[in-house]
């Protein structure tokens, strides 16, 4: 009886502290307003700015065309599809990937995922589609299909000591509550997939998808999965399918 | 350093007062933040000077201390006295310095 | 609220709680290191108006956001009211993090020459505190103006 009045007080306290948190520690309308204008000067706009340098200088439109098969004038249309299967790779890869296989097809030594060659390489190669709309196709063929089903069995998968995986937090029936103060954001709407690279503000510096990923494993102390793995690749494909249609925007803004 | 200026609105005209945007890549270390791997402390490195001109005068001089974000913005009204160039010059402490420069080009 | 979906989220709760301590830890050691240009806010204050009496006024307007969700990136916007003639032109905006180890952030020295009395800018706050923006005129007289920004720490990474 004790026990049931405790937890029954636990829930009380609960629901008041999530109504008082409502109430004053979210933004105003305004307060968002200011964040949505810093946009216009994305901490992060130089470092796309480096990407494309670096680009130019290594790669270049027309080799990295070649590469994935495609004429430069589609380029934009092609990568609002990644991940996608490149007839090259012969698989489902990320656009990070091709990156690493074009400078492999040029004879230069190959940047790892992690490296700030990669990072800003490939927000500026994904911000050419820009105004785009995230045209990912789970269902083209056999390898997205296999990739699809993959990238939800690691999202659904309960991992670590405390048995959670990325459904316990961002499961749609949840959307909105609060961890730790801040509201837990719906995948699947605008400003998610399609806006990864992005700055992220807590940590003053463009990250990648993928990266935000790790970061969210590393947090929910479950061991991170590695960048350009199999199963990493499909939870990129899971998540960015839930965004199909979004608009893409790099690089974007993040908390 | 790399840097971006851009003027707000993009088009305007002699007398108007428009907005100078100016951002550069900078770590902005405070001097207080510590090397994760190593422990040790990192040491504070920030822009500590900007000054804006515009044809060679000065317009505004800034003093800036570590407490600016990373990639730091710095943002000013400017009333448009005719073409010209507008030149941005940032220095750190650790005397790194960059000069950017702006055509301002009235229409009317 | 379904009571599936209430202990599911009271169950997120419980996954990141226990990073907390974790986070305190990492705060108390960085209040440990001094930074170079300590400084507080009576002193700052002083230094930039020689003692002067500092005035509140409308004349003057901050704004930042009332609720900040990071503290690495916070806007902030000055304006002072002023016909900025080369009689009458406001010579400075300084903006200042009240509770920062060194509370200066930027002094900005305008002329004529800018048109309207407006700074902008994104500055890093250690916590929940006041921004100050400080306007010198070129009467001599100093004008201020305060907006408390909360920031708030949270989520999961």
């Amino acid at each position: 009886m004790r026990k049931l009045s405790v937890s029954a007080t636990l829930i009380a306290l609960a629901l008041l502290s999530t109504a008082n948190a409502e109430e004053k520690m979210s933004m105003s309308d305004a307060d968002k307003a200011m964040y949505a204008e810093m946009l216009e000067n994305n901490p992060a706009a130089m470092d796309v700015a480096e990407g494309e340098e670096m680009f130019e200088r290594l790669i270049g439109n027309e080799a990295y065309a070649k590469m994935l098969g495609v004429k430069e004038k589609d380029l934009p249309k092609y990568l609002s599809g990644f991940p996608r299967v490149v007839k090259s790779a012969g698989k489902v890869v990320t656009i990070a990937q091709t990156l690493q296989m074009a400078m492999a097809d040029r004879g230069q030594s190959v940047p790892k995922l992690e490296s700030n060659e990669i990072i800003k390489m490939s927000a500026y190669v994904k911000s050419l589609a820009n105004g785009l709309k995230t045209s990912i196709d789970v269902k083209s063929d056999k390898q997205m299909k296999e990739m699809m089903a993959l990238g939800q069995e690691v999202f659904e998968q309960r991992r670590g000591g405390r048995g959670l995986s990325c459904n316990s937090c961002h499961s749609a029936d949840i959307i909105g509550q609060r961890l730790r103060m801040q509201p837990l954001p719906d995948l699947g709407v605008n400003k998610a997939a399609g806006t990864w690279p992005a700055y992220r503000m807590t940590q003053s510096q463009m990250v990648t998808l993928d990266k935000r990923f790790q970061q969210c494993m590393e947090n929910a102390l479950l061991a991170k999965i590695p960048l350009g793995s199999r199963e990493m690749v499909g939870l990129e494909v899971y998540v960015t399918n839930k965004t199909k249609g979004n608009e893409i925007q790099i690089p974007g803004l993040k908390r | 350093m790399k840097t971006l200026i851009k003027i707000k609105p993009k088009e305007y005209k002699v007398g108007d007062v428009v907005k100078v945007d100016f951002m550069a890549m900078h770590p902005m270390e405070t001097g207080m933040r510590k090397n994760k791997d190593t422990g040790e402390i990192i040491p504070a490195q920030y822009i500590d000077e900007v000054k804006f001109l515009f044809n060679d005068k000065l317009i505004t001089k800034m003093v800036i201390w570590e407490s600016l974000s990373v990639n730091p913005l710095m943002s000013i009204s400017f009333k448009v006295p005719g073409a010209g160039t507008l030149k941005v010059i940032a220095k750190d402490n650790k005397g790194q310095s960059v000069e950017s420069i702006e055509q301002i080009t009235p229409k009317g | 609220m379904e009571r599936r979906s209430f202990l599911k989220g009271f169950g997120v709760v419980a996954a990141c709680a226990t990073l907390l301590p974790h986070v305190a830890n990492a705060a108390d050691e960085a209040k440990k290191v001094a930074g170079p240009n300590e400084m507080n806010y009576e002193n700052a204050v002083a230094a930039i108006t020689g003692g002067k009496p500092l005035t509140p006024s409308a004349k003057v307007v901050i704004v930042a956001p009332e609720i900040a969700e990071n503290g690495a990136v916070v806007p902030v916007k000055v304006t002072v009211q002023s016909p900025m003639s080369d009689k009458d032109y406001v010579k400075a905006i300084h903006v200042l993090a009240s509770k920062n180890g060194n509370v200066r952030c930027a002094n900005v020295y305008l002329t004529p020459a800018n048109g309207e009395a407006y700074f902008g800018t994104r500055v890093k706050l250690g916590g929940t505190q006041d921004v100050v923006a400080i306007a010198e005129m070129s009467d001599g007289t100093f004008l201020s103006a305060k907006q408390n920004v909360k920031v708030t720490i949270g989520g999961c990474g």
